[in-house]
């Protein structure tokens, strides 16, 4: 058997660390968390100096050259942590990416997302103000089209979230979840059946949609047998809107927004609010 | 850099690896969305161009081709790391580690396919949670679904995914085990060999470079080259042909 010779002889502890980052990277961790990680590497003086281009960790000044691997790392990590739409909390990106960055971690996380929405087109928003936690928006209109040339299932921009996005509008911005299931089955997707192209419905609307910020979900006290109440999450005020939703809900009956007045005028007064300048920019509340 | 470009990028971002043909309906797909009117760049030049915005990213599209009939293929790798950062954000510890196992395995092998039997073999060596060779087996095909490895009849290579992305970190990490292209110097995971010198080529690289040989030889040691030299991967025949590429593809036998 041929021997391998391992370069990276990183100490268990290391490993122990860096087992948050995504579902846990063992060895072979990322550059993101090496980066963060490499701080405690060199203390132990075991750091892989054949790696190019590996920020390091000393105080100091720091080259060009980290600063700009630095900030690259930050995007990767970013990226692929948005792809999941989870929102990225501001206390994972220090741990696994700033690491002894930090005091520059202002400045590090302006430049990632000037070059995210400079490069991909994607901005760098904060979930809610004050929350410390960030998704990425698309600057690019979704267009039909783009589902015959993507790799994956894409923004649920149509389908079961819509759906419920706009039956949640339609009834005054909350609905009873019993009321959804009510309309749902209607349309064959029950709660405890299995469906071809949602699998578990119930498991993507109460939790799935609600862990990527989509819903709230919340218990109505007092309620027997128990009902929960679903809401639009902060994610669906981000990505879309009252006006797109109304939209959606139109084409479906096949009919125009401003046949329902009430909405169409809420609606309206939602895009009027949008169309005044930001309070708030990706830039950290430190 | 433009919405096109941006485009362009946010959706090849969702595919792990993509083939030329496709690359070149994504790019067409992006002029049409945001400018109907402008001349669809040179495939090579617009990569190029959105590769020179990349750098500074550390990130690269990289263009490389399928070991087994070398259809062109591009993804965008990480040019910063060395190691399999993508994959680490879908997989668990251990199942990262069982790819580490099936890699090395991979690696050594005279044919770069390791069979499942020996993957599934390591399976209580795995870091991390306790896995059962039953998971490991799911495991194993949810890297083929990823792309990060290929099936043929029990046994598992590298996808060429894996292959354009981890070129660096395999070439670093196992510097004595790993196999070079003599043609192209590029990695070597499935190939033919000299029988008497023990050089090995990509079997497009073969084909490149036995074309309308009638008496081929080994470039290193010119003795007589025995195997059976491929065809040059043509995209304008295969379209022709109207051949599946599935189908094709199981055509093709390893030529050790």
């Amino acid at each position: 058997m041929l021997q391998k010779p391992r370069s990276r002889g990183r100490p268990n502890s290391q490993a122990e660390r860096e087992r948050d980052w995504g579902h846990g990277a063992a060895e072979e961790a990322p550059s993101t968390s090496r980066g963060a990680g490499s701080s405690q590497e060199a203390r132990s003086s075991s750091s892989q100096g054949s790696r190019r281009a590996e920020a390091s960790p000393e105080v100091g000044p720091r080259s060009q050259q980290q600063l700009e691997l630095k900030v690259a790392e930050l995007v990767q990590f970013l990226l692929i942590k948005d792809q999941k739409k989870i929102p990225i909390k501001r206390t994972d990106i220090l741990k696994h990416v700033i690491g002894d960055y930090k005091d520059i971690f202002p400045d590090l996380l302006k430049l990632a997302a000037e070059r995210l929405e400079y490069v991909f087109g994607y901005k760098l928003v904060e979930l809610e103000p004050k929350s410390n936690t960030y998704i990425l928006i698309n600057t690019l209109e979704p267009v039909e089209e783009d589902a015959e040339v993507r790799g994956d299932q894409g923004t649920p921009t149509t389908g079961l979230l819509m759906i419920v996005l706009g039956l949640i509008f339609m009834k005054g911005n909350t609905i009873k979840e019993t009321e959804v299931w009510d309309f749902l089955r209607r349309l064959g997707v029950y709660p405890t059946k299995k469906h071809l192209v949602f699998g578990d419905p119930k498991k993507l609307i109460t939790e799935e949609f609600v862990r990527q910020r989509y819903l709230e979900y919340r218990r109505i006290p007092h309620t027997d047998p128990v009902d929960y109440e679903l809401q639009w999450g902060p994610r669906a005020n981000l990505e879309t809107s009252k006006m797109k939703v109304l939209k959606f809900v139109a084409k479906v009956h096949n009919q125009d927004p401003k046949d329902w007045p009430a909405q169409y005028c809420e609606a309206l007064a939602d895009e009027e609010a949008r169309a005044r300048p930001e309070t708030s920019g990706p830039a950290p509340s430190s | 850099m433009t919405d096109v470009h941006r485009r362009f990028l946010q959706l090849l971002m969702t595919h792990g690896v993509l083939e030329e043909w496709d690359v070149r309906r994504l790019q067409k797909h992006c002029y049409r969305v945001h400018d109907r009117t402008a001349a669809v760049e040179e495939l090579e030049d617009f990569i190029n161009n959105i590769n020179s915005v990349l750098e500074s990213l550390y990130i690269e599209i990289k263009k490389g081709a399928t070991e087994d009939d070398g259809r062109p293929v591009y993804a965008l790798v990480n040019l910063a790391t060395t190691s399999v950062s993508k994959m680490a954000s879908d997989f668990a510890e251990n199942e990262l580690d069982l790819f580490r196992k099936a890699l090395e395995l991979i690696i050594d092998s005279e044919t770069g396919f390791a069979s499942s039997t020996n993957i599934l073999n390591l399976v209580d060596q795995l870091k991390g949670k306790k896995m059962r060779k039953k998971e490991a087996e799911q495991v194993l095909q949810k890297f083929v679904q990823n792309k990060w490895l290929i099936e043929k009849e029990g046994e598992f290579t590298l996808h060429s995914r894996a292959i354009l992305e981890m070129e660096q970190y395999i070439r670093e990490t196992y510097p004595d085990a790993v196999k070079i292209c003599n043609i192209c110097h590029s990695l070597l995971i499935q190939g033919q060999s000299c029988e008497t010198c023990g050089i090995r080529m990509h079997l497009p690289c073969v084909a490149k470079y036995f074309q309308s040989n009638s008496e081929p030889r080994c470039p290193h040691c010119n003795d007589y080259w025995p195997h059976e030299i491929p065809e040059v991967f043509d995209p304008e025949k295969e379209r022709e042909a109207g051949t599946s590429r599935a189908t094709k593809r199981s055509l093709r036998s390893r030529q050790h």
